[in-house]
């Protein structure tokens, strides 16, 4: 569904050049569950935000489907993130001003095309799916770490997204909360078909996936060390 | 398109409700800047209203002549005289006065003298002021009798020692205004018999005026025996322009063309209003300058905003807001804060205008509310954009990493 090609990413820090990505090529499959495994450090967010179109490549290609992606526009990336991918963080990232049900609803201003639902429904769905309907009129700060991440899970679906990208989801958890949170991300895929690619530096988070990838310094390597 | 906008101000206010005193702080720069232009214009106003109330106060067809030349600076039409034009040039004297009175179209000839004096009577003291005139000055001066009568022309060359109060001078003299007939008034050493009370007419040169003889003070309070301006005034208005002629030619053959104006109010007014158009102009320029540092300040805090805010823009660019979403959205609130400060300070003016309108005609005219308005939008969008802009391009990586 999304195939990187010799992709390269750099940025500068002052005068220095930091190569965050380099040379990956990478094939992610449509209804997959795909792990990105790294140390800190090494690359595997900045992979994470090059698959889901948050920035463009220094050079090399992105594919969606049979689309070349590496070259649009700011507003054709940002209807591609708002269509067709679902941002998870690790510290959550929803915004303390706005309640849950309103955070849920974020990605529903930025709409640029007709959609299929009513998006009060479908948050109202998700919210009681994820068991945080009661909570919907809470500001984030104060519902608890799990909950938090459940709403921005409910967030990140809203738009209905082929493919659900994972930065860390379990990291600001609990052991116990963290196991809940995988298990919905595992649910997702298995009866919705979502693609998730999850980007870990857990071993233990990791091995539930199906399929694993090692990154380090940038470059994809055989193995985790 | 409306949706948007919706959003887009529910979404400021949100901040703005975090926020409040920043908010208020932030507007109260705009708020200031709006308040001083808006006063300032009103007061402009007022003074261009107060100014057009006396020479209304004046009848029609009225011609006015008095020492010096308004029309006759170097620069050529210019109002570089003006000033020096009331001290300058001819001396009018009783002479002039009888000239003139020989202008067969001319259906009144006043001459005026006048002083600004203390007012004494039965103990009480007020300011008012004397004018030495004929008994025409009533009808040209538009007065009207509240009670006794105006003084004649036999009064005048017989030197009667008769007044004529203003209606506002006769009421801090006596209880009542109406009182005033047959007490004595003393100016300096001169005694008075009051004759007369005017109706009130509000100009305030008018309602506190002695009206005497011009004769009964000539050596005395009119040391010179001189007028200060000499009317002349036409039943029919088609008259006006011989008038002026003729005017001119008997004064010509005493004084040189310099020292003296022939001038109709209508033209008076138009100087004044031409000198009031440049006052305004460097009135609202100073005021402007506030509005100026009330726009710095709402750029400084949007910038300031931006940065706290980072993170959020890269969360917003995560689901799909494009930079111009971004940019959109932050300009929203600076223009929301620029046109709540601006609304705020019209809002204020206005209280403070209707406050000194008891005693000043100053006025807000449907001008100054809308380029007010424009004016705050207009700030708001300038100085908004630049910290927009920066939190538009921020790279979202960076934004949504930011701690």
């Amino acid at each position: 569904m999304i195939k990187l090609q010799n992709v390269w990413k750099s940025y500068f820090l002052g005068e220095e050049e930091v190569k965050a990505v380099c040379n990956i090529s990478l094939n992610i499959k449509e209804k997959e569950y795909i792990s990105i495994l790294g140390t800190s450090g090494s690359g595997k967010s900045t992979l994470m935000y090059l698959l889901g179109f948050l920035e463009r490549p220094t050079s090399g290609k992105i594919y969606l489907g049979n689309k070349d992606v590496s070259t649009l526009s700011d507003e054709e990336l940002s209807r591609l993130r708002n269509q067709s991918v679902g941002f998870v963080f690790q510290s959550f990232n929803l915004l303390n001003k706005f309640t849950v049900f309103e955070n849920v609803l974020l990605p529903t201003r930025y709409i640029r095309n007709s959609i299929d639902f009513e998006p009060k429904v479908r948050a109202e769905e998700l919210l009681k799916k994820f068991g945080i309907w009661e909570r919907r009129n809470f500001f984030p700060n104060k519902i608890s770490g799990g909950q938090q991440q459940r709403a921005a899970i409910a967030r990140a679906l809203i738009m209905k997204p082929k493919i659900i990208l994972a930065d860390e989801p379990t990291g600001n958890l609990d052991t116990k909360t963290g196991d809940e949170i995988l298990t919905i991300l595992e649910h997702l895929n298995k009866e919705s078909g979502v693609t998730i690619v999850l980007v870990t530096h857990e071993k233990d988070v990791a091995k539930r996936t199906k399929r694993k990838i090692y990154i380090r310094d940038g470059e994809l390597v055989e193995k985790y060390l | 398109m409306g949706n948007e906008i919706t959003d887009l101000i529910k979404s400021a206010l949100a901040d703005f409700k975090r926020n409040k005193i920043r908010t208020l702080l932030t507007s109260l720069g705009i708020m200031v800047g709006v308040l001083s232009v808006v006063l300032l214009i009103a007061l402009g106003l007022g003074l261009k209203n107060y100014l057009a109330q006396q020479f209304e106060s004046l009848g029609a067809n009225l011609i006015i002549i008095f020492p010096g030349n308004i029309s006759s600076s170097e620069e050529g039409g210019g109002l570089g005289n003006f000033g020096a034009g009331f001290s300058g040039g001819a001396n009018f004297d009783e002479k002039d006065y009888q000239s003139l009175s020989r202008i067969n179209e001319a259906d009144f000839v006043v001459p005026l003298f006048m002083k600004s004096s203390i007012i004494e009577s039965d103990g009480e003291k007020e300011l008012g002021y004397v004018m030495g005139t004929n008994e025409q000055a009533f009808e040209v001066l538009n007065l009207e009798i509240l009670q006794g009568e105006f003084f004649e022309k036999a009064d005048v060359s017989s030197r009667a020692k008769k007044a004529v109060l203003g209606f506002n001078l006769a009421d801090g003299l006596y209880d009542l205004p109406e009182d005033a007939i047959g007490h004595t008034i003393r100016v300096g050493d001169q005694r008075f018999k009051v004759i007369g009370v005017a109706k009130k007419k509000g100009d305030r040169e008018q309602d506190s005026g002695v009206l005497v003889p011009y004769r009964t003070i000539f050596g005395t309070l009119d040391v010179d025996e001189t007028f200060f301006t000499i009317y002349l005034g036409t039943v029919d208005e088609d008259k006006v322009e011989t008038v002026k002629e003729r005017a001119k030619e008997v004064l010509l053959k005493r004084y040189k063309e310099d020292d003296f104006t022939v001038t109709e109010q209508t033209e008076i007014l138009s100087t004044v209003n031409q000198i009031f158009n440049i006052v305004n102009g460097v009135l609202v320029a100073i005021g402007s300058i506030s509005l100026l540092v009330g726009g710095i300040g709402i750029m400084n805090i949007m910038y300031a905003t931006v940065t706290e805010r980072t993170k959020e823009v890269g969360i917003r660019r995560a689901v799909g807001a494009t930079e111009n979403d971004i940019l959109k959205q932050f300009l929203a609130e600076s223009v929301i804060l620029s046109i709540f400060g601006g609304t705020l300070g019209l809002f204020l003016s206005g209280l403070i205008v209707l406050g000194i309108r008891a005693f000043f005609p100053a006025s807000i005219n449907l001008f100054s509310v809308i380029i007010t308005l424009v004016i705050s939008s207009a700030i708001g969008i300038f100085f908004g954009v630049f910290p927009a802009r920066r939190a538009a391009k921020l790279p979202p990586i960076e934004a949504i990493r930011y701690e």
